[in-house]
This record gives C-alpha cells, sequence and structure tokens, in this order.
C-alpha cells in the first residue's frame, strides 16, 4: 500500500473499500447484538415465562455495567484504529480513582461541595493525562513499541496508584458526588448520561474532526501520512493522552458509584475493553473502527455476563461465552480484509 | 474458645521463656531475623498483619523483614520467597499464595535450615507435623478459622432477615483456600434454616462492577432476594452497589466479609449491614511469637485460631470493636 502513488483513482478506490469495510464490521457487531438480546429473549421466557428485553430494570442495569469498560474502550478505539495499543488504560483509571478520592477528601468540607467535585476531578483527569503524555512521548519520539511502551506505563501508573492510596482503597464522603454516582435523571442513571455525552463526543472527533481522520490515516499508513504532511508524532501524542482522559473518567466514575476509589478499580476492565474494541469492528492491524461499534461491543459483553446470570447459566461459562464472540470477531474482519484486499489488487 | 485456650497456653509458655532465655540469646549477641511474606502486598489486611507483627518484633527485640509480590499468585511470590532464603533469615512467615504450588519452594527454605510458619493461608491440608503427606513440614498455621468465619456471616445474616427468604454467596473465584471455607461454612450453616434458600454462587474475579451487575441480574429474577454474603471485600461492596442502583437497599441485607476502612463509611451510609472482621493483627503478633519461641527451644502448636468481630450499624464506633478495622 505505502508503495502506491496517492493519485486520484486509488485514494478514491480506498476510501470507498475502507467505507464498505466498516460498514460490515459494524453490522458484524450489529448481528451480535440482536442474537444475543434475542436468544436471551426467548430464553427468559421458554424457561422462566419472564422478559427479558422489555424489562427496564435490565437495560438500565446492562448500561451501567457497560460503563467502566466502555470508558476505557473509547479511548481504545482512537489508539487501536491508530495501529497501537494501550495496556496502561486500567491503571491510568486507577490512579485517576485514588487522585480523585485524595483530592476529594481534602477539599469536601473546607469548601462547597460542587466545588470540590469539580476541583478534584480537574486535578484527577491532570492526573491521568500524565500516563498519556508519556506514553504519547514514548511511542511518537523515541518509537517505542506500544505494547512495550504502554505495558511499561501500566506498571508504573499502578505502582504509583497504590503508593497513594497506601495499598488500600481509599473511602469518600461527599453526598454530590456519591448522587452522581447512585443517582438518576429521568430514571437514567447519571453516569449512563454522562458516558452518552462523552460517547458522543468521541464520535464527532473520530468521524468529524481533523483529528480524526489524521487517526485513520496514520493507522492506515504511517509512511504515507508523513508524506501527506500529517503531523504524525503530535497526533500520536494526543491519542494516548485521549485514551488516558476517558480512562481518568472512567475512574472519576468508578469512585463516585462506590463512594470509594481504589488503585486496582481498572484493572479486570482492560481485556474486557481491548474486546469490546476488536468485537466492535476495530482491526489491530489499525486504519479501520468505529464509536458506534466499540458502545455495540461494550454492550455485547455486558449483555453475555448480564443475562447468563440472569437465566442462572453455571457461572464460568461467561468467559467462554465472551472468547468465542471474540474469536469469531475477528476471523470475520481477516475474512472481510482478505476479500477487500482481493479487490484492490484486481 | 478453644482457640483462647491454646493463645493463653502460648503465652504462659512465652512468659517462662523471656524469664530464662531472652537475657540468653543477648549475651549470645543473637538478633534474630523473621521474613514475613504476605499473599501479596498491596492489601489492607496484610498491612495490617504488618503492623500486628511488627509490634511482636519489637517487644522481643527481633528484625522484621516485611517482603511480597503485588499480586496474589504463586508466580510472583515464589522469586519473593527465593530472595528472602537467600538472606538466610532466621525463620520465615508466609501467607501461600496456592495449596500445593508452594509446597516444594517452601520446602527448600526447610531444607537449608530455615523454620516455615504459614499465616492466614496454608499449603496442603492445613495440618502440620503429622509426620505424614508432603506439606506437614511447616511448623504452624495461624489464621482465623475461615469456616467458622462463614458460619458467623450466615448467623448474622439469617438473623438480619428474619431467617427467611432467598440468598446468595457473591465470591471471587473458585480454589482459593480461605474465600472458599467462607462460603463452605456459610452454606453448611444455612441448612440449619429451613426457610432460607442459597441460590447459586456468583463468581466476579474481584471486580466489583461485575458483582453489582450480578446483583442486579440476580435480583431481577428474584425480586424476593432476601440477602447477600460477599466473601471479600470487593465481592461485598460490588453487590452493595447493585443493592443501591437496584433501590433496593435495606431490603436486601448485606454482609461483607473483611473491614478495611472504607467498611465504616459503608456501614454508616447502609450500603453495607454487617461486617465480618477478621484480627490479621493478631495473625502477624503471634506469627512473630510462634516463631520467636520455636527459635529460643520452646515447641509450638500447629494450629492457632484467631478471632472474628461482628461489625454493624450498632457497634461501628465502639473503640472496641473499632480497633479491628484494618488500618492503612
Amino acid at each position: 500500500m505505502a508503495s502506491i502513488p496517492l493519485d486520484d483513482t486509488v485514494s478514491e478506490r480506498t476510501t470507498w473499500a475502507s467505507s464498505v469495510r466498516v460498514w460490515v464490521a459494524s453490522m458484524r457487531a450489529w448481528i451480535f447484538f440482536f442474537a444475543l438480546v434475542i436468544g436471551f429473549e426467548v430464553w427468559a421466557r421458554m424457561e422462566y415465562h419472564t422478559t427479558f428485553l422489555l424489562n427496564p430494570f435490565n437495560a438500565s442495569s446492562i448500561a451501567v455495567f457497560a460503563v467502566g469498560p466502555l470508558l476505557l474502550a473509547l479511548g481504545q478505539t482512537f489508539v487501536v484504529i491508530s495501529g497501537g495499543i494501550d495496556l496502561s488504560v486500567g491503571f491510568t483509571m486507577g490512579f485517576a480513582a485514588v487522585v480523585f478520592s485524595k483530592i476529594l477528601n481534602a477539599t469536601t468540607g473546607a469548601v462547597w461541595d460542587p466545588l470540590a467535585f469539580l476541583l478534584a476531578a480537574a486535578v484527577a483527569l491532570l492526573a491521568s493525562a500524565i500516563p498519556g503524555l508519556i506514553n504519547g512521548l514514548l511511542i511518537a519520539k523515541l518509537r517505542i513499541p506500544p505494547f512495550i511502551g504502554t505495558l511499561g506505563m501500566y506498571g508504573v501508573a499502578r505502582g504509583t496508584a497504590y503508593l497513594l492510596a497506601g495499598g488500600t482503597t481509599v473511602p469518600i464522603s461527599n453526598p454530590l458526588v456519591s448522587f452522581i454516582g447512585n443517582g438518576s435523571l429521568f430514571s437514567v442513571p447519571i453516569t449512563v448520561l454522562v458516558t452518552v455525552v462523552i460517547t458522543g463526543a468521541m464520535m464527532f472527533l473520530l468521524s468529524q474532526s481533523r483529528f480524526g481522520q489524521h487517526v485513520y490515516a496514520i493507522g492506515g499508513s504511517r509512511q504515507a501520512s508523513l508524506r501527506a504532511g500529517i503531523n504524525v508524532a503530535r497526533n500520536t501524542v494526543a491519542l494516548y493522552v485521549l485514551s488516558a482522559l476517558t480512562a481518568g473518567i472512567g475512574g472519576i466514575l468508578y469512585t463516585a458509584r462506590f463512594t470509594a476509589g481504589a488503585a486496582q478499580a481498572g484493572e479486570p476492565l482492560l481485556l474486557d475493553s481491548i474486546a469490546a474494541v476488536v468485537i466492535g469492528g476495530a482491526s489491530l492491524f489499525g486504519g479501520s473502527g468505529t464509536i458506534t461499534g466499540t458502545v455495540i461491543g461494550a454492550l455485547i459483553i455486558a449483555i453475555i455476563q448480564y443475562g447468563l446470570v440472569f437465566v442462572n447459566v453455571e457461572p464460568f461459562w461467561q468467559f467462554v461465552a465472551v472468547g468465542i464472540v471474540i474469536i469469531i470477531s475477528v476471523l470475520v474482519d481477516q475474512t472481510q480484509k482478505q476479500l477487500s484486499g482481493g479487490r484492490s489488487d484486481e | 474458645m478453644k482457640s483462647w485456650h491454646i493463645k493463653a497456653g502460648l503465652f504462659a509458655s512465652l512468659l517462662s521463656a523471656f524469664a530464662g532465655w531472652s537475657d540468653y540469646a543477648y549475651a549470645a549477641g543473637k538478633k534474630y531475623t523473621i521474613a514475613l511474606i504476605p499473599g501479596l502486598t498491596t492489601d489492607a489486611f496484610y498491612i495490617t498483619m504488618h503492623k500486628g507483627a511488627q509490634v511482636a518484633a519489637d517487644a522481643l527485640g527481633v528484625d522484621l523483614v516485611f517482603q511480597g509480590a503485588p499480586e496474589f499468585n504463586p508466580v510472583q511470590q515464589v522469586p519473593v520467597l527465593n530472595a528472602i532464603i537467600g538472606r538466610k533469615p532466621d525463620a520465615i512467615l508466609i501467607a501461600p499464595t496456592d495449596k500445593e504450588q508452594l509446597v516444594s519452594p517452601l520446602k527448600k527454605a526447610v531444607d537449608s535450615g530455615i523454620p516455615v510458619i504459614t499465616v492466614d493461608t496454608f499449603i496442603g491440608n492445613g495440618r502440620y507435623q503429622t509426620g505424614t503427606g508432603e506439606a506437614d513440614f511447616p511448623l504452624s498455621y495461624i489464621a482465623s478459622d475461615n469456616i467458622q468465619g462463614g458460619v458467623i456471616a450466615a448467623k448474622a445474616l439469617a438473623k438480619a432477615i428474619g431467617e427467611k427468604g432467598k440468598v446468595y454467596v457473591s465470591n471471587v473465584k473458585p480454589n482459593i483456600s480461605t474465600t472458599d471455607q467462607r462460603e463452605q461454612g456459610f452454606k453448611d450453616e444455612m441448612k440449619k434454616y429451613p426457610n432460607i434458600t442459597v441460590l447459586e454462587t456468583q463468581f466476579n474475579d474481584d471486580d466489583a462492577n461485575k458483582a453489582a451487575a450480578q446483583f442486579q441480574s440476580v435480583y431481577a429474577r428474584n425480586p424476593d432476594l432476601a440477602g447477600v454474603f460477599g466473601a471479600n471485600l470487593f465481592s461485598a461492596t460490588g453487590a452493595a452497589n447493585g443493592a443501591k442502583q437496584a433501590n433496593a437497599q435495606g431490603k436486601v441485607k448485606v454482609v461483607a466479609f473483611d473491614a478495611p476502612q472504607s467498611i465504616v463509611s459503608d456501614i454508616k451510609a447502609g450500603n453495607i449491614d454487617i461486617a465480618i472482621a477478621q484480627h490479621p493483627a493478631e495473625i502477624g503478633f503471634y506469627g512473630v511469637v510462634t516463631a520467636y519461641a520455636h527459635l529460643i527451644g520452646q515447641s509450638v502448636p500447629p494450629l492457632i485460631g484467631t478471632g472474628f468481630t461482628v461489625i454493624d450499624k450498632s457497634n461501628v464506633d465502639d473503640p472496641n470493636v473499632k480497633r479491628f478495622i484494618y488500618s492503612d
């Protein structure tokens, strides 16, 4: 690809092919999604004479369940599209959670509650941007492979979070914050509303902004992007910072929900977040993926895990089921890549 | 009660030991070094155990070394253990992270002349110095009786829900000696209540988010759910949050095993109804004391059981109860 001159016909054909690819990829996630929902509905009706789909409690529980993994997956989508991977997001989330708790505890009582919240959230986001910035610089400037650079940051963020927290969870007590974590507006949980707004912003950023176009271009071909005059280094730094920021928001919402910041808050979510991105149609080789796909991917994982408990299946089947969905997703991805690859070789 | 007698006996023997032997140890210029290897370093339970061990070490004039891995698994714990064996301490206290996989690494310590005592968790079946089996070589096992802890949790929950209704265990994952025993004790005790049904256990991989969703899913299909036993911290706080999200707080009683700082605010806010606190400081203290007793030539009991404290809203501020909250 890199050796093909960028004349009009080729670039047109590439965009057309990639839009087909993106379309197929996102459809695959939708197919899984509907198959699952309908499957659980039928199962619930036949076995327990109850509804799965039409119970608003289930929908809201699944949405809240998906918030954590989705927030990690949103930033991860940008990173994966650029051809990278960010293994540090889980502990960046924990780091932000601990920083948020510490600042909140220091300010609650001293200042007005909403101000304490804003202050703590701002400091936590700034703090979470630091590991992202270092990741970006390592990868963009020093050309360290993302897998290694972010694996190193995984350790650093984790250690720092545990040191800050003194190895334990940090309880908070601020009524406003626990309302944000557990309250509802118009019977939609606030954490879900916040996540919807952030998802919308990410969708805009990826599909409508110049930055988003550059992320796809870098993932498609770094060489071509450089030749096209894209500042690859700056965009790379920006997208790792973005990834750390969505993780930071995840950490703040976690703390608000469980009224305690824990260094290990994001640890179990890392693999789910990568799985969500892949199931959602992004290719780990870079260049393709959408936010909509990632949202569906995160919901699929949440529905599998929630639904299997609902229909009372042996717990270990959850791992098997999520694993199978990932494998099928990657298989579909590779098959359609071969198809589209064959087309451009004509 | 039984454990109390063992402790009292141990103390008596120690007092006489102090009188006769400590002078001798100092006179010989021998200062003992005892290593404590926790299951993981990033956990309030083990941090508190370390503090209890330090109190005993200071009182006895022993050097205490505290080193461990950041995660609860043998792959990370064994290298730490080997490094400690390399330093040749006079005794090793360890919370083994696997019943089988730590047997031969610990055998190496004993072979090089370092006595081993296990704290909190055990190897083999936890019965030592019997002359049978591959894993009976540690001198002593010092821990809370986790089966008993599960029984206490079941009794407290049964009382809280009026001895009727559906309950389930929110647990981490299978095959961890301690959490398995808590679940077993809980389920066995619940069999004594004919009007209580124990639903299938939910495993959450130590993820509070997952534990919360599991609560909501179980509750969605069992609106008459009466209680949950969270077998460790995240299992309990997760289930408690699920109850909160489902507006079932207070209606579904949540019992938590373990009592870190955050449990106080959770109990006060009504997120968690009852917490069963172990006494990790006691485990650490008696670990060092037992090792010391052996080093100065005393015989030691192969099993020492430490106690529990049940914490709820009514006693959470009582100083006699508060001292069992794990410290940072």
